[in-house]
């Protein structure tokens, strides 16, 4: 009776005293159960040798780091994100009124140039939208000295178109300076209470401080 | 093959015990590799790191009711229930079967070299036969597989075996030996073979 099944426990050393004194002497005497002895040993070295897998990260849980350190790193990431939207859309806000104010500059001159245009000399049409309050000026002195230049040929009739031309003009330049009269006098706006809220600045710099917490918070929580 | 830690982690299970995270980090930290090589050629790689992650973090979680002396045996045997009952709930493999029913030992049948080839002793080296050897421990029942790989590869002594899955030590010798004779049928029938004694 061959003892195959306590071949293995034989091997391992967890037999008993008498069963291995019973086994050992058995192997004495038989080649087979030698043979399955020495399979059994190379299979089990086999086994010993196989290669160790190698984790991809490590499995160890970071019991040690504070319990709110994970919930603050998440916080600061999407607070910064937060913060650089806000930012952009501040810098929107702040930037658009701006343009639009510089278009409604532009577009002043225009509104009063055919007022000018139609009383009279359009040879002195400004040049410029933008040029508001220069062309008037410059026309009227334009015209008064050319008439001054023929002045002293002038005749009354002259001056009445001078007059005429003047008048014509200073409606123009009287719009103009009504207009940034009233401009001037138009009441300021208070200041809202949370002006502060639509700086860009405020929310950039929020988005670095939030930024860099969750650096420092993300390194804490990966070091070992 | 198994190196059992002296005083030194004895003062860090009783520190750990205590509370001490980072002493059961440090403990955690030494048998990190061996618990995910053991996971890994259960379930393979894919499955091995979260069970392992899970052993350790339930290791942590009831570290103060922990009252044995060996901390390593003791999470081995948390990773190496965790493993058979994923393998239980696996879906898209076919259940490997546990143990066949028990037939004496001394009967399961050895399987005979074809011809003259290279002694199993000699093949440590072989990258072809571990190659097999690795692919023979997949297609052995999951008990098994696990007492097999408890002995030979971490070198657990068979009482430290039959704690850690729970079984009687005439248990565990079965399963080891059916086992290591069904990888040593495979590699015979691929042409390797054992010395005569």
């Amino acid at each position: 009776m061959h003892p195959f099944g306590d071949l293995s426990a034989y091997l391992d050393g967890a037999l008993s005293s008498e069963a291995r004194a019973r086994v050992k002497a058995h192997l004495d005497t038989c080649a087979l159960c030698r043979t399955r002895l020495a399979e059994l040993r190379g299979t089990a070295l086999l086994i010993a040798a196989l290669p160790t897998p190698v984790p991809s990260r490590s499995l160890v849980p970071r019991v040690s780091v504070p319990f709110w350190l994970a919930p603050l790193r998440t916080f600061s990431t999407f607070a910064s994100g937060a913060a650089i939207f806000l930012f952009l859309a501040s810098a929107v806000i702040a930037y658009f009124p701006r343009a639009q104010s510089a278009a409604t500059a532009g577009n002043a001159p225009a509104v009063s140039q055919p007022a000018s245009s139609g009383a009279g000399d359009t040879s002195l049409q400004p040049p410029s939208s933008l040029n508001f309050n220069a062309p008037s000026p410059s026309a009227a002195p334009a015209v008064t000295s050319d008439r001054t230049g023929a002045g002293q040929s002038a005749t009354p009739r002259d001056a009445t178109k001078e007059v005429g031309r003047q008048d014509s003009a200073g409606p123009s330049a009287n719009s103009v300076v009504d207009q940034s009269t009233r401009a001037r006098t138009a009441p300021v706006p208070e200041p809202a209470p949370f002006a502060i809220l639509l700086s860009p600045w405020l929310w950039l710099v929020l988005a670095m401080a939030f930024a860099a917490i969750s650096i420092v918070v993300g390194r804490r929580l990966h070091s070992t | 093959m198994r190196s059992e830690p002296g005083g030194a982690s004895d003062v860090l299970l009783d520190r750990a015990r205590r509370g001490d995270a980072r002493a059961f980090e440090q403990l955690a930290l030494e048998i990190e590799r061996p618990l995910y090589r053991h996971a890994a050629r259960m379930l393979g790689h894919d499955d091995a790191e979260d069970a392992v992650q899970d052993a350790l973090l339930s290791a942590w979680k009831s570290m103060a009711s922990f009252e044995g002396t060996s901390f390593r045996a003791w999470v081995f045997r948390i990773v190496t229930n965790r493993a058979l009952d994923r393998l239980r709930s696996r879906k898209r493999h076919p259940e490997l079967p546990l143990d066949p029913p028990s037939e004496n030992d001394d009967s399961v049948s050895w399987a005979e070299p074809v011809a003259p080839g290279p002694e199993l002793a000699d093949l440590a080296a072989d990258r072809e036969a571990l190659r097999v050897v690795e692919d023979a421990l997949a297609t052995i029942p999951a008990d098994q597989r696990a007492c097999l790989l408890l002995r030979d590869v971490e070198g657990f002594a068979y009482e430290e075996i039959a704690t850690i899955t729970s079984t009687e030590i005439g248990t565990v010798k079965s399963r080891i030996h059916r086992g290591r004779l069904a990888v040593r049928n495979i590699l015979i029938s691929r042409g390797w073979r054992g010395s005569s004694g």
